[in-house]
């Protein structure tokens, strides 16, 4: 299997996922529309669960990658934060059948389905760290602050993907940029910065 | 229910699990549920039901003269809760979120609606700050999240001595920074003294 064949694969298991349900998954499908045999599928992952997770791995990390080049960009951390939820938020939108497994579909699987999804958003909370030294508090701040801001972006992302809204999603960034910055600026700061986006966009 | 969705989640559950677990007579759980979503509605009712009661308490009700504002009160109980009975609570905050059927999913999302208001209410009072409903689901997204990765990481009766993060996060959109990082101080200051 090259990997060419191993990406389409991956995406195709999570298209089944999203599109049958975890019970009706038909393996051999996205097989056949990747070109892998039933022997080099079962070399290189045993069974459908662990290609399912193989598949949340790489989508994991390619939406990481996403927003984690966004922040990456240069000027405050405010704007760093917009540019990487832009980033995401148009991901997501253009994807919106893997968002809906990046949140709900592979999660909701099972536990152990679950942890890797509280996993993918600790991976998120370096990118919003620098908001303690930028909003001049520090460890002022209580210590779960990057995972309250995370988490309340994700609620609302959440939220609209649940109810089909994917698509949306990027008119929506001034709200998610708020619901981010305000643990670490406090809404007079952040409703500006908000403004700031909103006017911008 | 709730022990059986923490362990293997709720699309593996079943009537038999349940029953063999509860220790009852398959005929016992038919009189009492039409099937396993409606046993599962009726423990995360439970819960919920819980969750808004402790809530609703005063701080005069429980533990007078222990530092804590009522709002505090009303954060540390509902932490208390979720530390006594983890298996509800995920039930609540992650199956019927990501797992369960589209019946879970409205209830979760209806007392998704109730909790946000209220949480609205609590750091603002009854007039509201001209934060929008997105911004108080937002906020009460915070606070799940934080509950979930406890949970899920098997630490569910350390949530209790996060009551200064919680409380930081329920009233910061509500009441400005200044006020939020006053009242997590003196929410940290009483963890400290009770050692919970």
């Amino acid at each position: 299997m090259n990997a060419i064949q191993r990406k389409t694969l991956l995406g195709e298991m999570l298209e089944e996922l999203v599109q049958r349900g975890y019970g009706e998954i038909s393996v051999d499908r996205a097989r056949e529309v990747a070109g892998v045999s039933g022997e080099e599928f079962r070399a290189e992952f045993g069974g459908k669960d662990e290609c399912l997770f193989a598949a949340y791995e790489q989508l994991s990390e390619e939406v990481v990658q996403v927003a984690g080049g966004g922040c990456e960009s240069g000027g405050p951390w405010p704007d760093r934060v917009r540019v990487g939820l832009v980033a995401l938020l148009e991901e997501l939108a253009a994807r919106p059948r893997m968002a809906q497994a990046l949140t709900r579909s592979f999660p909701g699987i099972r536990p152990a389905a679950y942890e890797r999804y509280v996993a993918l958003l600790s991976r998120f909370e370096p990118f919003v760290h620098e908001g303690r030294e930028y909003s001049g508090l520090g460890d002022e701040l209580p210590g779960e602050v990057e995972l309250l801001a995370v988490g309340a972006a994700e609620a609302i992302i959440f939220g609209e993907v649940d109810a089909g809204r994917t698509k949306g999603l990027p008119a929506m960034m001034p709200e998610i940029l708020f619901s981010v910055l305000v643990p670490f600026l406090g809404p007079d700061r952040a409703a500006e910065e908000m403004r700031t986006a909103a006017a911008a966009t | 229910m709730a022990q059986s969705c923490a362990t293997v989640g709720y699309r593996a559950t079943t009537v038999e699990n349940v029953t063999e677990l509860a220790g009852v007579e398959r005929e016992r759980f038919d009189a009492l549920f039409t099937g396993k979503e409606d046993c599962a509605l009726a423990a995360f009712n439970k819960f919920v039901s819980e969750t808004l009661a402790r809530l609703s308490i005063s701080a005069s009700d429980r533990r007078a003269g222990n530092g804590l504002d009522a709002e505090q009160v009303q954060v540390q109980a509902v932490l208390e809760l979720v530390a006594t009975l983890p298996a509800f609570a995920q039930l609540a905050c992650v199956e019927a979120r990501h797992g369960g059927t589209a019946r879970l999913r409205a209830a979760y999302d209806s007392a998704s609606r109730v909790l946000a208001l209220m949480m609205e209410r609590l750091g603002t009072g009854a007039n509201g700050s001209g934060v929008s409903t997105l911004q108080a689901r937002a906020s009460l997204g915070a606070l799940e999240a934080l509950v979930r990765r406890e949970l899920t990481a098997g630490r569910a009766e350390r949530l209790p001595r996060l009551l200064p993060d919680f409380v930081y996060a329920a009233l910061v959109p509500f009441v400005g920074q200044r006020e939020a990082l006053c009242q997590a101080r003196q929410a940290a200051r009483v963890v400290l003294e009770e050692g919970t």
